[in-house]
């Protein structure tokens, strides 16, 4: 396999396996149980964030409205616990909302036909703002001990592993399964291959286009749900953060064509390694937080641009329209 | 007047090390019209493409009034005289027709009423009946076509290259773009055009050059050829008696009535039609573009998009259905192929195998939750060797294929949810000769196993070699039905433009 046949999942790959190393031997503290942990920890949100993006994106969708989707159904349920309702009757009304949302982008993207990127976009403000409006008294959503055991979700573990980072992994297997092995997999690749291709193939797009929305925003639920119970908190001004940028790194570092209909679970796994590794990095050398966000820019330049080198458009891919 | 414009010496295109063309020699006088023949993927886009500046040389050489040169960009190309009119034509939809003309070369100053009044002029000296200030993706095919013309003249292009310049037009359209080819020769300049339509280039060009899997085969004056050693040289075999064969001697008894389409209206294009479809037979559609044909059928399946619906009925085994999308149509056993594959028909990043199991999938009532790799392979199998389709092997990507093997994917899509109305829109464009008479086979066969088959076609040959009854369409609907025996080319050309 010569380095045309990389790809970029590969380079990406290549990457991460060089950069690991030169931080074992160059940062002290860095190739520690401890360290290793934190950094699956830390990453692992992030990582299940990029699963619900990579569901939207091979579909040639794309999600803006994903960290809504994290803090106000999450914080829902802080919220509606702190008020004195039972934990259960919280998390039923918490994916409730993340149901409706989906189901609401999901609608306006498939039959009102609406651009992804803006349907989401607004549809993501809207949310952000219902939450901080109407449902949270306060901007951070504090624990209260109604919630009490819920907390095992963040800072458990299993096996001396990390439950947040045992979560990415179920979210990767049960992710993976979905696309790779049941029908409704195939239908989300053929409608990101070629959408009018799978509807007259007698595909039914429309509602397969809503579930993928549905289960972006289930997921992003769940992610939420795993980041308050770690921090104790759901602090709902993240919705103003630049995640949802990390997201997208994730997403198309790891090789997950913006086009539709290409990569898979794998490719979102190589680009949360790549982000946590450097991000860990970068913490313990004390970088500031724009000097990461610079590197973090400076990087997927480069992956997107060695990508075109190697990958170069041709007349079939080039009438395709990226986003 | 024979003196030599432009040549090439081995030239010389690999592409991953695979030749595109492999040492061809070509030559160009001045003035002549000059065609290119050869089945898909015969060299013929690459030969042009490397005049044109758009693609470079492996090796060979390239001379332009006896000069060695080697454009490496359209625009160099261009200084040197010589320009391409490409298939999907490369102007600005939402720019007026001066706009377009003069795109690239607006003086700082871009003065809207200077360049209308130059436009005018000139669009008026080559006698092009084109408004320059009409928005161009508002333009009909030819006039599109009128104005990258105008636009090589204008660059003072002393080559012209045409990419199948005539697969959109209509037969008014054609022979006024013949008269405009020869006044261009007039002039002057000399013409390249690559034909699939062998009569086109026995009529039009002074020499024909033919290609065969990247090799140059003959060049001879027009005059030397006819169809049958045009077809021979371009296949290496003797096929001018299977394709398109000699007329029908047999017709098919018609079987149940499938489909009846009562008054179907559909603004813009569709006014009143109605036809009927039967079990056993073909029934083969002609129209010119814009008869209202693909529309009508696309109403049938479910495809169209919109609902332009404005009343009338559409009636499948007697029962009155209305598809709003294709899901349920297929469900009801009607398939459609489409006239663009590459739009609606495969999927690309997949393989012959996964395109084909789709199919299955989106037929399979309700229950199949996982996916079975051994009945993708299966499925992937059977229908490749049923349909012939030249693989290196199931996990092949369907983008690698030659055109007439992703159509027979796309049919083999369609036809593992075993419909029983299956409707080919223009089934044979963009397709090499020898697939398009397995194509012609197939569809011979579904007529015989008893499925209802609808041909729609823009080429008479081929409705008239597969069609046991023949509808003739018009401006949105039907307007005349031959059978098989009844009908000529005179009868069924008089119906469609009068």
């Amino acid at each position: 396999m010569g380095i045309k046949n990389l790809g970029q999942q590969g380079i990406v790959f290549a990457v991460f396996t060089a950069l690991f190393p030169i931080f074992a031997i160059a940062l002290p503290g860095f190739l520690t149980t401890a360290n290793m942990l934190t950094l699956l920890q830390n990453v692992a949100v992030l990582g299940i964030l990029g699963l619900a993006m990579a569901i939207v994106v091979i579909g040639r969708g794309i999600d803006i409205s994903l960290i809504a989707a994290l803090a106000v159904p999450p914080g829902l349920v802080l919220q509606m616990v702190q008020d004195g309702h039972s934990l259960s009757i919280s998390l039923a009304a918490a994916f409730a909302l993340s149901i409706a949302f989906g189901l609401v982008n999901g609608w306006l993207i498939a039959y009102a036909e609406v651009p992804s990127l803006f349907t989401t976009l607004a549809s993501g403000l809207f949310l952000a703002g219902l939450g901080q409006a109407a449902l949270f008294k306060l901007d951070v959503v504090q624990w209260s001990p109604g919630l009490d055991g819920f907390e095992k979700l963040g800072q458990g573990n299993l096996l001396g592993i990390p439950m947040p980072v045992v979560m990415f992994a179920l979210a990767c297997i049960a992710v993976a399964f979905l696309l790779r092995q049941t029908r409704l997999g195939a239908y989300i690749y053929a409608i990101g291959d070629n959408p009018n291709g799978a509807r007259v193939t007698g595909i039914p797009t429309r509602p397969i286009i809503v579930l993928q929305y549905v289960m972006a925003a289930l997921i992003g639920c769940a992610a939420g749900l795993i980041m308050a119970s770690s921090v104790n908190s759901m602090p709902t001004r993240i919705f103003n953060s630049t995640l949802i940028y990390d997201v997208i790194l994730v997403v198309v570092l790891g090789g997950i064509g913006l086009s539709g209909g290409r990569g898979g679970v794998v490719n979102v796994i190589i680009g949360t390694l790549l982000i946590g590794t450097m991000l860990n990095g970068m913490t313990i050398m004390d970088v500031s937080y724009s000097g990461q966000n610079l590197v973090k820019g400076v990087v997927l330049l480069i992956a997107v641009i060695t990508d075109s080198f190697l990958n170069p458009r041709n007349e079939e891919t080039a009438q395709q329209g990226d986003i | 007047m024979s003196e030599i414009i432009l040549s090439l010496n081995k030239a010389t295109k690999l592409y991953a090390g695979v030749p595109a063309i492999d040492g061809v020699d070509f030559e160009l006088r001045r003035g002549e019209i000059h065609a290119l023949v050869g089945e898909n993927g015969a060299g013929k886009s690459t030969l042009t493409k490397v005049m044109a500046g758009v693609v470079t040389l492996t090796s060979g050489t390239m001379q332009v009034n006896g000069a060695d040169v080697m454009p490496k960009t359209p625009l160099e190309a261009r200084h040197l005289g010589i320009a391409m009119v490409f298939q999907e034509n490369s102007l600005v939809p939402t720019m007026t027709v001066a706009q377009n003309l003069f795109l690239g070369q607006e003086r700082f100053y871009n003065r809207l009423r200077g360049i209308y009044i130059s436009a005018q002029q000139f669009l008026q000296s080559l006698n092009f009946d084109v408004t320059p200030t009409a928005t161009v993706g508002l333009l009909g095919a030819a006039k599109k076509q009128m104005v990258e013309i105008a636009r090589a003249v204008l660059h003072d292009a002393k080559v012209i290259i045409f990419d199948e310049p005539t697969a959109t037009l209509t037969p008014e359209e054609k022979k006024y773009f013949f008269d405009l080819v020869r006044d261009l020769k007039r002039r002057g300049v000399s013409i390249v055009f690559i034909s699939h339509a062998l009569e086109e280039a026995l009529i039009l060009a002074d020499r024909i050059t033919i290609l065969r899997d990247g090799k140059h085969v003959v060049t001879d004056e027009a005059a030397k050829f006819d169809r049958a050693r045009i077809v021979q040289a371009m296949v290496g075999r003797d096929l001018s008696n299977t394709l398109y064969g000699a007329r029908k001697t047999t017709m098919r008894t018609a079987g149940a009535r499938v489909l009846t389409v009562q008054n179907l209206k559909m603004a813009p294009m569709v006014k009143n039609n109605s036809l009927s479809v039967f079990a056993g037979q073909i029934t083969g559609v002609f129209g010119l573009v814009g008869a209202g044909r693909t529309e009508t059928f696309k109403v049938v399946a479910g495809v169209l998009k919109r609902d332009f619906f404005h009343g009338g009925e559409v009636l499948l085994h007697g029962k009155p259905v209305r598809y709003r999308v294709p899901a349920p149509a297929v469900r009801a056993g009607i398939a459609y192929v489409t006239e663009d594959r590459k739009v609606e028909g495969f999927f690309e990043t997949m393989s012959v195998a996964r395109n084909i199991y789709l199919g299955l999938l989106a037929k399979l009532p309700g229950g199949r939750f996982f996916l079975s790799r051994r009945e993708a392979d299966n499925v992937g199998s059977k229908w490749v060797e049923r349909l012939k389709v030249r693989t290196t092997g199931n996990s092949m990507k369907v983008v690698e294929l030659s055109g007439g093997n992703q159509q027979k994917v796309v049919i083999a899509k369609s036809l593992v949810q075993e419909p029983d109305l299956i409707i080919f829109d223009e089934p044979t464009r963009g397709v090499d000769v020898g697939a398009i008479v397995e194509i012609h086979e197939l569809i011979q066969r579904l007529a015989d196993e008893g499925k209802a088959v609808v041909v729609i076609s823009s080429y008479l040959p081929e409705i008239m070699a597969l069609s046991d009854g023949i509808l003739v369409s018009r401006q949105g609907k039907v307007v005349e039905e031959f059978s098989a025996f009844e009908a000529t080319e005179e009868k069924i050309m008089y119906a469609a433009v009068h």
